[in-house]
């Protein structure tokens, strides 16, 4: 089994409380199982008799958990309890017993194509080609990412070769990534490409501007917890104008409503919707601010779920701050 | 516990969803397992060898007083254990639902209802995070000042139910010193106050009542603290003694001379070179003191020259603020993983407070006895909550293989937890200091109150007629007993 692989992430978090308070899910479920040690010792029962990995409730409990990473950065051994996760998805899609809502997922996702369209020594894959006039467009669905987090680790890599070899046709240099997740994604797995994301392409050309308009950053799980706490966005918010308040109490949890996961709003509705009403609970200024993510994801289901409040992505605040000018 | 699949399950499990919400009544195995182990380590090794453990048959996530009060009048009518559950951090087995019964987890109650600057203090309810609520208690420029190991694990409510203890407690006190009044559930769903300020002459503290009560008296369901101003100042100094008789006469007259550290901290030397040695890289023999001050600039100052002065009359090796810095910016890491003592090791925490006169006479009674009966277990220790008339001992023992066999390994465990603190208590100990009684140590309570128990059962009594609330522990008799 997968989770076999991870023998010392279980024995480290069966028993361990120490990161608790940073489980985005178990912080709106309060579920003593949605937390990395309710998650470990359910996978050490498996561990112990695999035919535990049957047991619907468990299967139901793997698939509730947001990916945040965030445990795993509190943790001063960094513990992948993420990491276990996916092995125990990856258990489960290999067993036959993902769930149908999942299978219906990735039945969706593997079907994935890419194409490239204009011309330029770099590509660009993501919503907003117009900042990006140098670079020829990758457009096309999830490159994997989403189907590795959900279990699908054979068809991701399927994925991927598909969009390696339309990359490798373009015989472009850099891949300028818009989306944290598959920016994170295709720098560790793409190879023969410099994978760059959007913030820290666009901090070359950005202009330097004085502090004038106030917004609240929502940090992306993948950026936090996966790039080493990349800090481009923020300074290319900056030089673009915007002076950003510190969201919530801390800079320890996650406020990316279910980013890790990929897909976790289609998956997990009710949940997602649980996680967007704590970040609106949390804001000082739900009604007032502007809220900047990173993360396509985060926006879109905050936005859903509180249409009242003013979320943005970091490259649609860079288009309205130019658009002002 | 209740078969499930049972008609009477059924009845209890859709009276409770009645009450609460089909969301917040769980009966599934994820819960079930995630609310049968806490901290303890019996059950922790009963998992480990792959036995089954004692789960509940219902977990519940009330959301107000009101839905606590309708549960606990659920558990009265059927006969039904009540179980609160805070973090489930406890290291004493208190919130393991060991006849089955209703886990109430009190998480969802986790709302800061209002800061008073004025007085200082802040309201929450029970079932708060306490990293939480302190992060929020930040953001406005106060601290609840309570730093325990267990701040991200731990709830307000589970502090209270065990008379918890942050590391600074030797300026702002333990839960019991901070907490101004309470809300309780009682045993039979009557929703109380207790009176608005702890200090009065209006008869007996019915709020320590409730403090340390694990439950079995009461759910703690919302608490007024106080909170404190961010000290414009906090300073550190570490020493390193030639043993730890010196380091305790040391520490002892800072407490005596009524300095006012907010934390003072001495590990022996087995632990120092244990320990210490891991987690700062202090590579050295003797025992480790540490101390801090915080406060305005000024006084911090005045008092940790006083501080450091009485240690140099014991010629210790000086390390300096930075060895006592670097302690406190590590403080918690002694508890994450590989740090902290785990499986397949067996260990346990012989937390036991004492006079200044006794202390040392505490720590060496365990220690021989240990060491005598148990040559398989080592023995290593700190000092930690410093009072102005002594100070708690947190000594630990470690086996580094137990038996493979767990009712093997649980007899061994408990013969060591026998041996150690009934020898604690002839030297005049008490446990314990922080961690409560729970089920690990019911069965020295009344060894260690005498007479005295049988007013804390018959208030038991009093308050729980039908015994449902958290049986069986704190030395309280069993369900159907």
């Amino acid at each position: 089994m997968h989770i076999d692989n991870h023998g010392d992430v279980i024995a480290a978090c069966r028993f361990c409380f120490m990161c608790r308070h940073l489980d985005p899910v178990g912080n709106v479920t309060f579920r003593e199982a949605d937390t990395p040690r309710g998650r470990a010792l359910i996978l050490d029962r498996v561990r112990m008799a695999q035919e535990r990995l049957a047991n619907p409730d468990f299967i139901d409990t793997m698939y509730r958990s947001a990916l945040s990473g965030a445990n795993r950065q509190h943790c001063v051994s960094h513990y992948d309890e993420t990491g276990l996760v996916l092995a125990a998805r990856r258990d489960i899609v290999a067993a036959g017993l993902a769930p149908e809502p999942v299978k219906a997922l990735a039945h969706e996702l593997v079907r994935a194509t890419f194409a490239i369209e204009g011309r330029g020594s770099s590509l660009y894959f993501g919503d907003h080609p117009r900042l990006y006039p140098e670079c020829a467009t990758l457009s096309g669905g999830d490159p994997g990412v989403a189907l590795e987090a959900l279990g699908f680790a054979g068809e991701a890599a399927e994925v991927l070769g598909r969009l390696r070899g339309v990359i490798a046709a373009s015989g472009s240099g850099t891949l300028v990534v818009g989306e944290p997740s598959s920016y994170v994604f295709l720098k560790k797995r793409l190879g023969g490409i410099a994978v760059v994301h959007c913030s820290e392409y666009l901090l070359s050309t950005a202009p330097e501007a004085g502090p004038a308009r106030r917004a609240v950053y929502l940090e992306s799980d993948f950026l936090r917890n996966y790039a080493d706490g990349m800090d481009a966005p923020r300074r290319l918010l900056r030089r673009h104008g915007y002076e950003l308040a510190p969201f919530g109490t801390n800079a320890e949890e996650s406020h990316a409503v279910g980013e890790g996961a990929v897909v976790f709003d289609a998956l997990q509705p009710e949940l997602c919707k649980r996680l967007c009403r704590r970040i609106r609970e949390l804001a000082d200024n739900p009604a007032a601010d502007l809220f900047i993510t990173p993360s396509r994801h985060a926006k879109a289901a905050l936005r859903k779920y509180h249409p009242e409040m003013r979320v943005v992505s970091l490259e649609e605040a860079v288009t309205q701050e130019r658009s002002h000018k | 516990m209740i078969t499930a699949n049972s008609y009477m399950h059924e009845m209890v499990r859709s009276e409770l969803s009645w009450a609460l919400g089909d969301d917040h009544v769980q009966t599934g195995d994820s819960d079930k397992l995630g609310h049968s182990i806490d901290y303890y380590w019996v059950p922790e090794v009963w998992h480990d060898r792959g036995r089954t453990l004692p789960a509940p048959d219902f977990v519940v996530y009330p959301g107000s007083a009101a839905e606590v009060s309708e549960v606990i009048k659920i558990a009265n009518t059927h006969g039904i254990p009540v179980i609160p559950w805070g973090g489930g951090s406890g290291s004493q087995g208190g919130a393991l639902p060991v006849y089955g019964g209703i886990v109430m987890d009190m998480k969802r109650m986790n709302r800061l209802l209002a800061i008073d600057p004025v007085s200082m203090t802040a309201t929450a309810e029970a079932g708060i995070n306490t990293q939480h609520l302190e992060w929020a208690v930040e953001k406005v420029g106060y601290s609840t000042m309570h730093f325990p190991a267990s701040i991200a694990c731990a709830t307000l409510g589970g502090f209270i139910a065990n008379r918890g203890t942050g590391v600074l407690s030797t300026k702002y006190g333990k839960i019991e010193d901070m907490v101004m009044t309470l809300e309780v559930v009682t045993p039979t769903g009557e929703i109380i106050n207790t009176l608005p300020v702890p200090r009065h002459a209006s008869g007996p503290d019915l709020a320590q009542l409730f403090l340390g009560s694990e439950g079995t008296l009461g759910v703690v369901t919302k608490a007024t603290i106080k909170i404190h101003p961010v000290p414009e100042s906090r300073r550190f100094h570490a020493f390193l003694f030639r043993n730890m008789h010196d380091a305790m006469g040391a520490g002892a007259k800072i407490m005596t001379t009524r300095l006012r550290p907010c934390v003072i901290r001495l590990y022996d030397e087995p632990e120092t070179a244990r320990l210490i040695k891991r987690v700062l890289g202090i590579d050295r023999c003797g025992a480790y003191l540490v101390f801090g001050f915080d406060g305005p600039a000024a006084s911090v100052d005045l008092e940790m020259g006083q501080a450091c002065a009485i240690c140099r009359q014991a010629e210790p090796e000086d390390l300096g603020p930075d060895m006592g810095q670097a302690w406190w910016d590590h403080r918690y890491k002694f508890f994450y993983p590989p740090y902290m003592f785990h499986l397949p090791q067996a260990f346990g925490t012989l937390d036991t407070v004492a006079t200044f006169a006794n202390i040392e006479k505490v720590y060496w009674a365990m220690k021989n006895v240990v060491g005598e009966k148990f040559p398989q277990a080592a023995f290593i220790g700190h000092f930690s909550h410093w009072y102005e008339w002594g100070c708690m001992l947190y000594a630990r023992f470690i086996i580094e293989d137990p038996p493979r066999d767990p009712h093997e390994a649980v007899a061994l465990y408990n013969r060591i937890w026998d041996t150690a603190i009934r020898a604690a208590i002839r030297e005049g100990g008490v446990i314990n200091e922080h961690h409560g009684v729970g089920l690990k140590l019911g069965r020295m309570m009344k060894d260690l109150y005498g007479p005295a128990f049988r007013v804390l059962e018959d208030i038991k009594g009093a308050l729980d007629p039908n015994n449902i609330m958290n049986p069986g522990k704190m030395g309280f008799r069993a369900k159907g007993s």
